[in-house]
């Protein structure tokens, strides 16, 4: 479902962050790379997004070579395509629960009843169906955190990207997110990517590689 | 950007600062309101005077009109015996005072057989009515009212009632009703002969209504018809008359309309600097957005959505308080705010809903293009680092001097730029420069300052001068919001009172005399006859009177208006008008002496020792140009001639007004009341000391700028109300740095100072760059602006106390505003700050 073939990435004036990364993902698939902060697992994952331009290299996601796609292209893959979890949850504080789910179907323009319908279903599978009417301020950092896992896959995405998850959670939070995130990757069929320096995160991955001297490998 | 997605956005955008928001919807609604305002005033007048000339010219295709005081009757008979005219209707017009009411009567004298053919609505019913009874028409006392001037008389048919004339009051026989007139305003219809006769008018006509033949060839008629009037008089269309007035008004509408105009302007900065506060908060938000797929474009899209909500909400509000403040004006002060351009009397309310409503886009323009240059920053956004990194800014602005040096050359260079037709659009262009220069400058002038200060060990003073020197985008967004309402403000304050000062200084120098009689205050009915003259001059204790006679005529071989005043010229009132040179030359046997006025210097392109031809009684007068001279009271040209040269030219007895010198010992009071006593035999004439008048000038001076007035306040009070809500915003985007400095030590209190510094600073950096830029907005609106559209020469005089109040308080009120934001920043605890994540 993804392939990246022989990216590289140098930052302005500074030595190669990495070199001839190739990586495989298929469909129902949750893989995690693992590396020391400042290695580029955050820099390969944006790449991976369209988020940031790769050096060398293509990316293909579903028949869809990406890295050579436009600016706007790129926002309407993703807004069809892309799931996100971040480490900040980045929840709309103005927005309840379910509204912040719904967020991407909003962007795909689906219509208002098919939004709820979606986006309860989504919560529901989080847990997190008692608090679709609350605002996200009022939850728990967990409780966000699997809201944010619902809001990635409600739009059924290709790719479901996840960077440091965990970061901000205590170690039961962090496995509640985590199998969360691997029950919704397996239940979309979607490509699911982590970067994360938790080997206790990672541990919920199918497979795990590591970014580490500017080589991604097994771990 | 589809309409569920912006609708819930916008839920965003009203969650965020809502204050912030209603002041710049308040903003443009202001200015929107006042250009609104000054559209109706002017459009309601217009629309009067226009429907009034309309009707009463009834089915007449020209006019034949002449200098105010009017022409000679022979000019009738030569017009009327045209053989390409089918009717001519001559008329005499006139307004009377009303005694007892601080207002006057239109009063037209018609032959009624002609004017009929033309407009039947002179016809009255009763009239017609009558049909073979004795008709009143050969009644010289008897009038026809419009209804609505027998409301205002308060009289009905067979009443009778009196109105001033030039030799006592004039009583009058109401003889009936003319309700097709109505429209026209309050009028009084009577015999030509017999209002010539009754107001000393004989010999006399103001017009002559004229309707051609069909099948007479029309350049040739006009011709023809032209080369039989008097010098000074003309053939014109009769929707000329509403023109000529709206040119009359046109400076004094320019004005208030670019004051309108920068009340949009700093609207709009405000919506800009409302939409960057909101854009640098909502940094994380739409870098989400982006991440989840919306385009550059599609968050553009929205922003300009939301400026242009803003702008509606402004323009929506702006309209109505426009037309609702224009009513309110116009019952209280008619059309022109007093200042004296309209003697209607009526109170038409006639909105021009086209202007409105472009007025009302302006606005929305305004704000939705002050939304898009927020989205420029925001296009650079990199979203990965915007939702990474906590740092909640909008890119600092530029730091060189080029473009705000490339930019104040421009305003210097557009200062030059001659007005097109009587538009200062090169003084606008060169204003919108000099602000957008200063705005500009606000980043290399902050890093260019602050290295004056000498870097201290001080903790407090090290972190907010480094803090103010980085000058990240919020920052310079609320110093640039400072800069343009401080410069505003000032340009505004420094023009207002150099006008002020000016208008002042000349008041002193004009009304040299002790007292001074008007014929007529309201109308021009009244005239001061030489009985009257004479018998002022012999009240005992009256040392000389200046009899002054005006006339308002075009100039031959020009367009446009020019007034002519007669009085006795000497170099002391040569000195009073500040005319330059400020003597008279020495009589020689050339043509008479003539000083012309600042305004037909730009208008006629007059110059000293030209000779100019001024149609006067007639006849083709010629006069060499002495001198210039200041004229505050007019915006259209006017000419100074020596009292006994012009009747010596004219044969014209009378005067309008007198300037009555005392004798040096004469007890003043007692000559007053005598000088009251003669001055009362003439109905409607007024009586006043030179003081009295000075301060009524200025009175209506104050009143008409005193919008300017508001609207300085108002600029002063949305800059700080600004400066508070961005200081709040800034606090609230940097409390996990105060989080930290609290765990570095710093208590609460040196956390609040340390804010009150920076404001401290960014209001001194605000207000000096504002005062510089608002100088020099003032000086082109003092010399370019004010000059081209009121022709009127004046010095800079600076309000140096206001100055200085302003800044002080601007500078205050940045330092206290950000103390109380960091005051609510710190408000929660340090622990809580430093692991805050929303
Ligand atoms: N926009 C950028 N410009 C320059 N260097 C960057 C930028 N973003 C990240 N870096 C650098 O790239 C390296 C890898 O960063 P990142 O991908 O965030 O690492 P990780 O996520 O593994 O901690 C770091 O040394 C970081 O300083
Ligand atoms: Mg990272």
């Amino acid at each position: 479902m993804l392939q990246a073939r022989g990216l590289a990435k140098r930052w302005p004036g500074g030595v190669p962050l990495f070199e001839a990364v190739d990586l495989d993902l298929a469909p129902g698939e949750l893989v995690a790379i693992l590396g020391e902060s400042g290695a580029g697992k955050s820099t390969l994952l944006n790449i991976v997004a369209g988020l940031d331009r790769a050096e060398a290299g293509t990316v293909t996601v579903s028949g869809t070579t990406i890295t050579s796609l436009g600016e706007d292209e790129l926002a309407r893959w993703r807004r069809r395509r892309v799931g996100f979890v971040f480490q900040a949850f980045h929840l709309l504080p103005y927005l309840s629960v379910e509204e912040n789910v719904a967020l991407p179907l909003l962007l795909n323009g689906v219509a208002a009843v098919e939004r709820r319908g979606r986006a309860a279903a989504a919560l529901a599978a989080v847990g997190m169906a008692a608090h679709a009417q609350r605002k996200p301020a009022s939850l728990s950092g967990g409780e966000m955190q699997r809201v944010a896992v619902a809001r990635a896959v409600v739009h059924r995405p290709a790719l479901v990207l996840a960077d440091e998850p965990t970061g901000n959670l205590d170690e039961a939070n962090a496995a509640a997110t985590m199998q969360a995130l691997r029950d919704a990757v397996k239940r979309e069929g979607a490509a699911g990517l982590l970067v994360t320096h938790s080997a206790v995160a990672a541990a919920a991955a199918d497979r795990v590689l590591r970014l580490a001297g500017r080589r991604l490998g097994p771990a | 950007m589809n309409a569920p997605l912006a609708a819930t956005l916008l839920r965003g955008s009203l969650s965020g600062n809502r204050w912030r928001s209603l002041l710049a919807v308040a903003c443009i609604a202001l200015g929107v309101a006042l250009a609104g305002a000054v559209n109706t005033l002017h459009a309601s007048a217009l629309d009067e005077i226009d429907r009034a000339a309309r009707l009463l010219a009834g089915a007449a295709d020209y006019q034949v009109k002449g200098p105010r005081n009017g022409f000679t009757d022979e000019a009738f008979a030569a017009v009327a015996m045209h053989p390409a005219v089918a009717v001519a209707s001559p008329v005499v017009e006139l307004e009377a005072p009303v005694p007892g009411k601080a207002e006057a009567l239109r009063v037209m004298g018609i032959d009624p057989f002609r004017a009929a053919r033309l407009q039947p609505g002179f016809i009255a019913d009763g009239a017609a009515a009558r049909g073979g009874e004795t008709p009143a028409l050969l009644d010289v006392n008897a009038a026809w009212l419009t209804p609505v001037a027998m409301a205002r008389l308060g009289v009905k048919p067979g009443d009778g009632f009196a109105l001033g004339g030039p030799a006592g009051e004039v009583v009058l026989k109401v003889a009936g009703a003319l309700p097709a007139l109505d429209e026209g305003g309050p009028l009084a219809v009577m015999d030509i002969a017999a209002v010539q006769y009754l107001f000393g008018r004989v010999g006399t006509i103001h017009r002559i209504d004229l309707r051609l033949r069909d099948d007479a060839p029309r350049e040739a008629a006009l011709r023809g018809i032209a080369a039989a009037l008097p010098p000074g008089v003309a053939i014109v269309k009769p929707d000329e008359a509403a023109m000529r007035t709206a040119g009359l008004t046109q400076a004094y509408r320019v004005n208030l309309t670019a004051l309108a105009l920068m009340a949009l302007f700093t609207g709009g900065f405000l919506v800009f600097s409302t939409l960057a506060l909101q854009a640098a908060r909502r940094r994380q938000e739409f870098a989400l957005l982006r991440a989840l797929g919306l385009t550059a474009g599609g968050l553009r899209a929205f922003l300009a959505l939301e400026g242009a909500l803003l702008g509606a909400g402004g323009a929506a509000a702006g309209t109505a308080l426009g037309l609702a403040a224009s009513r309110a004006m116009l019952e209280r002060f008619g059309y022109d705010l007093g200042a004296g351009f309209f003697s209607g009397t009526g109170n038409t309310f006639a909105p021009d809903a086209a202007s409105l409503a472009a007025i009302g886009l302006l606005g929305v323009a305004t704000a939705a293009a002050a939304a898009l240059a927020v989205t420029r920053p925001l296009a650079r956004l990199d979203v990965a680092q915007a939702l990474k990194d906590r740092h909640l800014d909008l890119p600092s602005p530029p730091g060189g001097w080029a473009l705000p040096l490339a930019l104040a050359a421009g305003a210097l260079a557009a200062a030059f730029v001659p007005p097109a037709g009587e538009i200062p659009v090169g003084g606008y262009l060169s204003i919108g420069l000099a602000l957008a220069a200063a705005v500009m400058a606000v980043g290399p002038a902050s890093r260019l300052l602050l290295d004056r200060v000498p870097a201290s060990d001080a903790p407090l003073r090290t972190l907010a001068r480094a803090q103010v020197k980085s000058l990240p985008g919020h920052l310079s967004a609320m110093v640039s919001g400072i800069v343009v309402s401080v410069a505003l403000t000032a340009a505004m304050a420094i023009m207002v009172h150099s006008f002020r000062v000016s208008l002042d200084g000349w008041l002193s120098g004009v009304l040299e005399a002790d007292l001074f009689a008007r014929a007529a205050p309201q109308g021009d009915a009244v005239v001061f006859s030489p009985e009257a003259q004479a018998r002022m001059a012999a009240v005992p204790g009256v040392d000389r009177i200046d009899p002054i006679r005006f006339e308002r005529l075009t100039p031959e071989g020009a367009t446009g208006l020019l007034t002519i005043i007669a009085r006795p010229v000497d170099a002391r009132l040569l000195r009073g008008f500040q005319a330059d040179p400020p003597a008279p030359p020495p009589r020689g046997s050339g043509p008479p002496a003539a000083w012309v006025s600042e305004a037909s210097v730009d208008l006629f392109g007059w110059r000293a020792g030209q000779e100019i031809v001024l149609p006067l009684a007639g006849r083709r007068a010629a006069f060499r140009v002495a001198g210039v001279f200041r004229d505050y009271s007019r915006t259209w040209g006017a000419v100074l001639v020596d009292l006994a040269d012009y009747r010596a030219l004219t044969g014209d007895p009378l005067a309008n007004d007198i300037a009555i010198h005392l004798a040096r010992d004469a007890e003043a009071k007692t000559v007053e009341a005598a000088l009251g006593r003669v001055v009362a035999q003439v109905p409607g004439a007024e009586l006043h000391d030179a003081s009295y008048i000075h301060a009524r000038a200025l009175a209506i001076f104050d009143r008409t700028f005193a919008a300017t007035y508001a609207l300085e306040a108002v600029a002063i009070l949305i800059a700080l109300a600004g400066v508070t809500s961005s200081f709040a915003a800034l606090a609230w985007s940097r409390r996990r740095e105060f989080g930290v400095l609290r765990h570095l030590g710093l208590t609460r209190r040196e956390v609040t100072r340390l804010l009150a510094l920076e404001g401290a600073a960014a209001g001194i950096i605000g207000a000096v760059l504002g005062l510089a830029s608002g100088f020099a907005v003032s000086v082109v609106l003092v010399h370019v602006v004010n000059r081209q559209s009121f022709h009127w020469g004046m010095a800079i005089h600076m309000p140096w106390l206001g100055v200085a109040v302003l800044l002080a308080a601007v500078i205050a009120l940045c330092a206290l505003g950000a103390s109380l934001a960091g005051r609510a920043a710190v408000a929660r605890e340090a622990v809580e700050a430093v692991k805050d994540d929303a």
